[in-house]
């Protein structure tokens, strides 16, 4: 389970995440949305212990992101992932895979499987350099999935992918799911969040102006028509208290 | 430990693939293998001219590679944030600054070697045998690589590449001349005489680790000397990396 309370952070004095509070239950796809500069990212950097909160706390399974040992049920995958470009994408997989107690013992085959998994074993022994962008977006989310997390967070994974590339990533996201994991995802492209979440929270400004069912939020209307009433209604009522 | 090695070792193989340094340590190679020349033009005094010229020529090498692998090495890490892949890992600040300080030590101790090996083939070619003694400037080149690939790093989680190369030969340089600026300040002002006090307590003292001069005039070579000198090496270098683990601990990637 993942909780958060009250959490806080500004940059050189402005709120970027203010006073969020949020619980992702084991087991569910939640799908993290919110306009351009909203917070999205900065949260996501939170969960996994990348930023200090000013304030508040966060939780994973009863763990703060800060205690290093307990990154090992972790997975993340940062938004546009930059890599080693003199490593191949088989010995960066590698690298990632041995900092984990869990999985420093894969074999070779092992980490084979899961650049199979997602599309990219025929560049296996290339140069990083080589790749295209949704080729590293595809090593991002196996770098992520390397140690079998329980938690996965990732940071707008399809992003940069062709169609195929997103009905694949899709795919092991739902895999992911059947095998009892918890996802947490930052996303702009809503037909996709709508097929695959099952809660979603909606931030604007660094407040949470949504948590829930996303069928309910939708009521039956599209998730991005619901969205965007969501956040011109935010963005009006904001108007108004200046 | 374990994430340790991992680390040191992809930093180690990420160093030696770069391509600037292959064509940098090409030149090397060939620059030592031309003081055959010099040693040819020189009238008689071949070996002198080879050993002093080919020791002096891969200190400033070797100098040149390290100030030019460790002044990104922590802020490209930042810059392409890289760092997010291994910091949301169970990997700690302490464990990746230690790990990017082996990994490259390791590979510019290796290309001081590779850079050795041809020295020592050229002076056997000149005629003057196995050069033992500059074992020991070698060895002292090593240690300094490690101070002051520390010191850059520290650099290089402070500032941009280019500026922690400057730092890095302003370092450099007076590191190598604080007995001389002492000597300079005794007769000028107080104010004079105490920045250069403090350069001195400050500043690593890299003239402990040159011994090329007493090698090429056949001076005996201390080895108590040598060992001394690497632990001063040691202890400046572990209390810099300290420096920059608190450095990037506290930073908000
Ligand atoms: N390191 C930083 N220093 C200063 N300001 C920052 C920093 N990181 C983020 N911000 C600011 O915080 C706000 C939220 O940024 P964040 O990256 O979390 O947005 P996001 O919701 O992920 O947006 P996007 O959809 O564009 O990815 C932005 O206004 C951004 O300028
Ligand atoms: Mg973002």
């Amino acid at each position: 389970m993942i909780e958060i309370r009250n959490v806080r952070k500004s940059y050189e004095g402005n709120p970027v995440v203010d006073d969020l509070s949020l619980t992702v239950k084991t087991g569910s796809v939640f799908g993290f949305l919110g306009p351009n500069g909203a917070g999205k990212t900065t949260t996501i950097k939170m969960l996994v212990g990348l930023v200090r909160a000013d304030g508040g706390t966060i939780k994973i399974d009863g763990h703060e992101p800060h205690d290093t040992p307990s990154r090992e049920q972790i997975g993340f995958m940062p938004e546009d992932p930059y890599f080693y470009d003199r490593l191949t994408g088989m010995e960066f997989l590698m690298f990632c895979g041995q900092l984990f107690k869990k999985s420093y013992r894969k074999t070779e085959n092992e980490y084979g499987e899961i650049l199979k998994l997602v599309g990219i074993y025929d560049a296996a022994n290339h140069a990083i350099a080589t790749y295209s962008k949704g080729m590293k977006q595809r090593l991002g989310f196996a770098q992520a999935i390397v140690n079998d997390p329980a938690h996965v967070f990732l940071d707008e994974p399809l992003d940069g992918l062709d169609p195929i590339g997103r009905r694949e990533i899709k795919g092991i996201i739902k895999k992911l799911h059947g095998d009892g994991k918890t996802i947490f995802f930052n996303s702009h492209v809503l037909g996709d969040v709508e097929e695959i979440c099952h809660e979603i929270g909606i931030i604007h400004r660094g407040k949470l102006v949504y948590a829930g069912d996303v069928k309910q939020f939708c009521n039956g209307r599209t998730l991005e028509e619901q969205f965007v009433t969501a956040i011109e209604q935010e963005r009006n009522s904001s108007m108004l208290t200046l | 430990m374990k994430n340790i090695f991992v680390i040191a070792k992809n930093t180690f193989r990420a160093a030696i693939r770069d391509r600037i340094l292959h064509g940098i340590l090409v030149f090397a190679l060939l620059f030592i293998l031309f003081t055959v020349f010099l040693g040819s033009i020189s009238l008689g005094e071949d070996l002198v001219v080879i050993r002093s010229i080919g020791l002096a020529g891969m200190y400033l090498f070797g100098m040149i590679i390290t100030i030019f692998l460790a002044s990104s090495l922590i802020s490209l890490e930042i810059e392409r944030r890289t760092l997010y892949l291994i910091l949301s890992k169970p990997v700690s600040t302490l464990e990746l600054v230690l790990g990017k300080f082996f990994g490259l030590f390791a590979a510019i101790a290796l290309i001081t070697l590779c850079m050795a090996a041809v020295y020592l083939g050229v002076v056997a070619y000149a005629g003057g045998g196995f050069d033992a003694p500059s074992l020991g400037a070698i060895v002292l080149q090593i240690f300094e690589a490690g101070l002051f690939v520390a010191m850059v790093m520290l650099f290089s989680s402070l500032a941009t590449p280019f500026a922690a190369a400057i730092y890095g030969i302003l370092v450099l340089y007076i590191g190598h001349s604080l007995s001389v600026l002492l000597q300079y300040v005794q007769h000028r002002s107080i104010a004079l005489k105490a920045v250069a006090k403090a350069l001195y307590y400050i500043v690593p003292n890299l003239e402990k680790f040159n011994i090329r001069n007493a090698i090429v005039h056949h001076m005996p070579v201390d080895v108590g000397m040598i060992l001394l000198a690497g632990l001063y090496a040691l202890l400046y270098a572990a209390v810099l990396l300290y420096l920059a683990k608190q450095l990037l601990a506290k930073k908000d990637l």
